[in-house]
């Protein structure tokens, strides 16, 4: 009797569970790496040849579908993303077509990454003009952020670009440079895949060369004249970067700089120039870690930062592995919280007064958790559309550690919009890959050219075939 | 007979729990989104174990070991029906803590019925038997079940397991009604 009884309630258990499981299995919750925008696309097609991908084109024309196109996905901003879009991955899509070693230049399918691209050239004593301090992303994404670097020498990615070609929305192919269809030149580089898909790219390299690395400790109001009088007016100099504390005590004060000096010797290149592969990363991983506790965190994790960059003064370096930074040590993953890139910039001439405004608007911001700020140099550049260099700027790159619910969202769009505001009060701007805090107001203020570049989306795109949230969100 | 029986339980159980123990971390993996909330999950677990500890070991000696034994069997078996559902870190955290005090009662009374029934002279050799088979149990069963998720989902292998389970319990129902476990010399 007592066994039967047992039976039944278990098999009444037992089915009810089945039944609990199954409702989960139809609906599924749907969620992106950053977590902080968490869109569904109806498809996502990785394509490896022009053939489908004009095919992917031509369909979604055909059914009045949104194209979204995705390199790494890095972007933060939703530009890879459109609800209910089609989702054009492009990373198969990366074989190097063609180098010149004569005239330094190779062109390349826009999906290959920099990393590929380096690999590639290196043998030839080669080396890229411009990229990011890290080289995991694809070219195609870099060119419709218009990324910049360390060199002082080479600025925006735009300026060693010399052609592309694009496939339209009509699904047809041109070719683009400064010459041929040049109003599409400077609104696709840094058009953040609005007009269409960009097939491949032919870019101007440079020799590889061998640095001599020296650093240096500096108050921030010192900086602007050091960097004017020793990095701008010495040509020897090539690249420079440059970090101020978060840490307390020293905040928004301490800064120390790395300048990248051409080695006397350039014999020497072939014993450096072994293209490095991601180091051991525990420690600066620890560190930063720890940053994202505390104050106390923050101090250690700039004291490592300071040792670390006295221990390298002297070293030498060769020109691409400058241009290939770890990046896995910051690699993040936390149940409620995530991590933001902001990017401010500032004319060099105001940088003193700036911070000390920043300083000003933070100071009572005890919840705002910032863990990094670099700093680069990239001069007066017009050529993009959307560009951010209106000036001689100083770029800061700034690491946010923020929560993933609405408070925290909010608590971090409205310190962000100050600074913003502080941003722009000093005749700067801000880079736009990032999460779609600013208003749109700080975006036509930041981009004066804003309008014109809307205007010849429409003209170029007027059905919106590629379409993302950053358009959907700023245009007018 | 009897202790071929508790024999043939442990094998049993052993073999139900060994099926779903690495699916049973995946699933903890990929509920939480963190290594440190791996790590709470594992630290739960063994702390609601340490804590059940004493009273377990009070209680089985005045309740007796079957009636842990039946316990520990049932409560697997429904706790099992739970897991598949389980999608938020709070709920694996909440398994987590039944799960240890199961365990609890498993490896207590599978020792208290060991330590009641071996002669002190022979203890090694018996329970080094002991151990033949019940291993035998646990490594036929994940062996078989590495080849099972081709063909079955992770979901009904925790429906299994828990059937098992289920099964089990009966075994030592069945038990209850005869004689007692312990060893007549």
């Amino acid at each position: 009797m007592k066994r039967f009884f047992f039976i039944i309630l278990y098999a009444i258990l037992f089915g009810l569970s089945l039944q609990a499981f199954n409702f989960k299995l139809d609906h599924p919750i749907a969620e992106d790496i950053s977590r902080l925008m968490p869109v569904k696309m109806k498809a996502i097609k990785a394509e490896d040849s022009e053939e489908a991908i004009k095919k992917v084109v031509l369909e979604a024309a055909k059914n009045d579908d949104h194209i979204s196109i995705a390199g790494m996905q890095h972007s933060q901003g939703g530009q890879t993303l459109y609800p209910n879009g089609i989702l054009l991955d492009m990373k198969q899509y990366d074989k190097i077509l063609d180098l010149d070693v004569k005239e330094k230049r190779i062109t390349v399918q826009s999906g290959a990454t920099w990393a590929v691209l380096q690999e590639y050239i290196n043998p030839y004593g080669l080396a890229l003009k411009v990229s990011q301090s890290q080289n995991i992303f694809t070219i195609g994404g870099s060119l419709s952020v218009n990324v910049h670097g360390r060199d002082i020498r080479h600025h925006a990615l735009i300026e060693t670009v010399e052609s592309f070609r694009l496939l339209n929305a009509k699904g047809q192919i041109l070719t683009v440079s400064r010459k041929e269809n040049s109003e599409l030149f400077y609104s696709v580089i840094g058009g953040y895949g609005l007009f269409g898909v960009i097939l491949d790219v032919t870019l101007q390299l440079t020799d590889d060369e061998l640095y001599k690395i020296k650093t240096k400790s500096l108050h921030y109001d010192e900086y602007t004249s050091y960097f004017k009088r020793d990095v701008l007016q010495n040509d020897d100099v090539k690249m420079h970067l440059a970090r101020i504390s978060v840490a307390p005590d020293s905040y928004l004060d301490e800064m120390y700089v790395t300048d990248y000096y051409r080695a006397n010797d350039q014999t020497q290149l072939s014993n450096y120039n072994t293209l490095k592969r991601e180091t051991i990363i525990a420690v600066p991983k620890f560190f930063l870690g720890l940053s994202r506790y505390n104050d106390w965190g923050k101090k250690r994790f700039w004291e490592t930062q300071e040792t670390y960059t006295a221990n390298i003064d002297g070293n030498l370096i060769s020109r691409n592995n400058v241009m290939r930074s770890d990046s896995a040590f910051m690699d993040y993953s936390h149940p409620s919280k995530t991590e933001v890139l902001q990017e401010y910039f500032v004319p060099i001439d105001q940088f003193a007064d700036y911070i000390d405004d920043l300083r000003k608007t933070l100071s009572d911001e005890k919840e705002f958790n910032l863990l990094n700020i670099t700093i680069r140099y990239v001069e007066h550049n017009d050529e993009s559309l959307m560009s951010y260099a209106k000036d001689d700027m100083f770029a800061l790159v700034m690491l946010i550690n923020q929560g993933t619910d609405n408070e925290s969202k909010e608590n971090t769009g409205r310190v962000i919009r100050n600074m913003i505001n502080v941003t722009l009060d000093h005749n700067g701007s801000y880079y736009l890959p990032y999460y779609g805090y600013p208003t749109k107001t700080q975006l036509f203020e930041a981009y004066p050219r804003t309008d014109e570049f809307f205007r010849l989306k429409k003209k170029y795109d007027p059905d919106n075939r590629f379409m993302n949230l950053f358009y959907k969100e700023y245009h007018p | 007979m009897n202790y071929k029986r508790f024999v043939f339980y442990q094998g049993t159980v052993g073999m139900a729990a060994s099926m779903i123990f690495p699916f049973y971390i995946l699933l903890i993996k990929n509920v939480g989104t963190s290594y440190s909330q791996f790590g709470w999950a594992y630290g739960i677990f063994s702390l609601t174990a340490a804590l059940s500890y004493p009273l377990i070991g009070k209680f089985t000696d005045k309740a007796g070991d079957k009636a842990f034994l039946l316990f520990y069997s049932w409560g697997m078996a429904l706790i099992l029906l739970a897991f598949p559902l389980a999608y938020e870190i709070w709920h694996v955290y909440l398994l987590q803590i039944i799960m240890g005090l199961l365990g609890a009662v498993q490896k207590n009374t599978e020792k208290t019925v060991l330590a009641r029934y071996v002669t002190k002279t022979t203890a090694g050799e018996e329970i080094g038997n002991y151990h033949v088979w019940t291993s035998i149990g646990a490594a036929t069963a994940v062996i078989a079940t590495g080849y099972l998720v081709d063909f079955l989902t992770i979901g009904s292998i925790f429906y299994l397991a828990s059937l098992i389970f289920a099964w089990s319990g009966f075994i030592i129902m069945k038990m209850e009604k005869n004689t007692s476990l312990y060893n007549v010399e």
